[in-house]
């Protein structure tokens, strides 16, 4: 065992040497070796379970002795399976509708946002204190109160089975639209009146100033709105519901309550969700873990 | 910075794009969803004026005292089995000697499987028989099996555990950045004051992210008060209405039965009592923290 060396936290090296520490110590650790567990082994069984096929996912496999036994790993990994449901349910146009989403999404929630957060924190027009009050006033109000009428308005406009109303909706976001007005609040203001004294206007100062010099929160945002967009649902089952828009997680919601489909073409289906969020994760780690910090100390 | 018309005018271009999309998305919805709830409507449009009759319906409704008992069931269970979870969790892996970002990455991982998927995912796990993940662990384990989620005196703390999975380690790396702002001269002067480390945790790591944990509290109440997607896809409200939620009812007012205006006189409803509870809240606590 490595020596443990930490003279600055809660519990000491020299703590350590006394045995009932030493075993509470070694409890814990036990203890968060199963929570890692925990949170780590339904996502491996979710995907090794997508390569058995149906009778392997619900009976096992049998043996010798004619009985059925079930296994934790696949008979074989062979990624047929995987091809084979993402062939049939033609998860190809699925994963390009959703991709279409994220796109524009990101785009709206990093642009309408940051802009209006600008005009907020630095620009401060008479009636942005408005603007900024409604805004807080809506991160309190429960969110889900307004989708009927927000579903009503969208149909009034024609707008079913169309992306506008999935990418917009980001542009408004309380949550983000925090981030950013602090991000603003405290950007030093020399490099913007330096640019101003050269004669630019607020909106190209916006463009060639501001947003390169943002561009930290704009990460940070983006990678949100990214894992939001792909992750959400319930507006855009509404939306694109039986239209040949629906994206994976619209198509992954439809089998909730459907006897036609195989477990395991459900089982494919969740793999297929998850798969992107992941690699997003794998990239992008330490930006992630580290901003839900920052922002979670700030809010 | 001195106000000009031109300035303000510029500004307001600038500043135009969100407050639209704030309007149509955020605020007009929840104007019209607070007088939707006194009218009648057909479809999408809107009848005739209705005075509370859309209120008298939401109270008769035979789901509506289940669904009350379940929300704050749901609540009550959160906190039970999500509130001290990470807490618990950021102190032990903020003292981890070694693997910390190990045990960090895998606490979070669960945290950007999207929401559908995670229920999708342990509905499969729950699933009663012998064909459910966790059935044939507890047989293999020789233990007798369950049938989960089509039990109703468990079906509500059960989908709490997945909600608990799929949110605690977003919770605990709050509590982490928390817990890493504490100075770590305060521990120097416990330990020459003579403290053990129990003492340590109770007198200088809990109060020191007490109100940390006050405020995540009642953000914590208001997002399971309005638990939606957890019921609708891994119970469908049963077994008899065992774990119907308040947001399932509105759900299926609106996009069931496409009768939009109890479905805004039950969201009124939600609204007054989140506020009110939140209200409440920020009372007792100022008054006991002053």
């Amino acid at each position: 065992m490595r020596t443990i060396d930490q003279n600055h936290g809660l519990i000491r090296s020299y703590d350590l040497r006394r045995p009932g520490v030493k075993a509470g110590y070694t409890v814990m650790y036990a203890l968060l070796t199963v929570v890692a567990l925990v949170c780590l082994m339904p996502l491996v069984w979710v995907i090794l379970s997508g390569f058995k096929d149906q009778k392997e996912f619900l009976r096992g496999v049998q043996a010798a002795d004619k009985r059925y036994y079930v296994r934790f790993l696949p008979q074989s990994f062979s990624t047929e399976g995987y091809l084979e449901t993402w062939r049939t349910m033609k998860y190809f146009r699925y994963y390009v509708n959703s991709f279409i989403v994220v796109l524009g999404a990101t785009v709206a929630a990093v642009l309408c946002n940051g802009l209006l957060a600008y005009g907020i924190s630095r620009l401060k027009p008479r009636g942005h204190k408005i603007v900024l009050a409604l805004v807080m006033a809506s991160l309190m109000l429960p969110a889900t109160t307004s989708m009927a009428p927000l579903f009503m308005n969208i149909m009034k406009l024609g707008l079913h089975g169309s992306f506008l109303p999935l990418w917009l909706a980001f542009g408004a976001n309380a949550f983000y639209l925090v981030l950013f007005k602090s991000f603003y609040d405290e950007m030093p203001g020399s490099l913007i009146e330096a640019a101003r004294l050269d004669g630019a206007g607020d909106v190209s100062l916006f463009f060639r100033v501001v947003l390169p010099l943002s561009m930290p929160i704009n990460i940070v945002i983006a990678i949100y709105a990214v894992n939001a967009a792909w992750s959400d649902f319930l507006l855009p089952y509404l939306v694109l519901n039986n239209t040949v828009r629906e994206t994976v997680m619209v198509r992954l919601f439809t089998y909730r309550s459907s006897d036609r489909i195989k477990e395991i073409e459900v089982i494919r289906a969740i793999v297929f969700s998850i798969i992107p969020p992941i690699l997003l994760f794998v990239i992008f780690q330490r930006q992630i873990t580290q901003n839900v910090m920052a922002a979670g100390i700030k809010g | 910075m001195k106000h000009t018309l031109r300035r303000d005018f510029t500004a307001w271009m600038i500043m135009l794009p969100g407050v639209i999309l704030f309007t149509f998305f955020v605020w007009y919805p929840l104007v019209m969803g607070t007088r939707l709830s006194f009218y009648e409507t057909k479809g999408i449009t809107t009848v005739a004026f209705a005075g509370l009759s859309n209120f008298r319906a939401v109270f008769s409704n035979p789901d509506f005292w289940p669904a009350v008992v379940n929300t704050f069931k749901y609540c009550l269970w959160s906190l039970v089995i999500g509130f001290l979870a990470p807490v618990a969790l950021a102190i032990g892996i903020n003292e981890a000697a070694f693997g910390k970002n190990l045990f960090r990455v895998s606490v979070y991982i669960p945290n950007i499987v999207p929401g559908l998927a995670t229920v999708f995912l342990w509905r499969f796990l729950f699933r009663s028989g012998e064909s459910g993940a966790l059935n044939m662990l507890l047989s293999a384990l020789g233990l007798p099996m369950s049938s989960w989620l089509s039990n109703g005196a468990i079906a509500v703390p059960l989908i709490v555990v997945t909600m608990t999975w799929k949110s605690a380690g977003a919770t605990m790396l709050i509590y982490l950045a928390g817990l890493q702002g504490i100075n770590p001269e305060l521990y120097e002067a416990a330990i020459i004051d003579g403290a053990g480390v129990w003492g340590r945790v109770r007198n200088i790591t809990i109060p020191n992210i007490l109100s940390l944990g006050r405020t995540l509290l009642i953000l914590q109440i208001i997002a399971v008060f309005q638990i939606l997607y957890e019921p609708l896809v891994m119970t469908n409200g049963g077994p008899n209405n065992a774990s119907i939620s308040l947001m399932q009812m509105v759900y299926r007012y609106a996009f069931d039965r496409f009768e939009y205006s109890k479905a805004s006189a039950l969201s009124v409803l939600v609204s007054v009592i989140l506020i009110t509870l939140t209200l409440v809240y920020n009372r007792t606590t100022r008054s006991k923290a002053a």
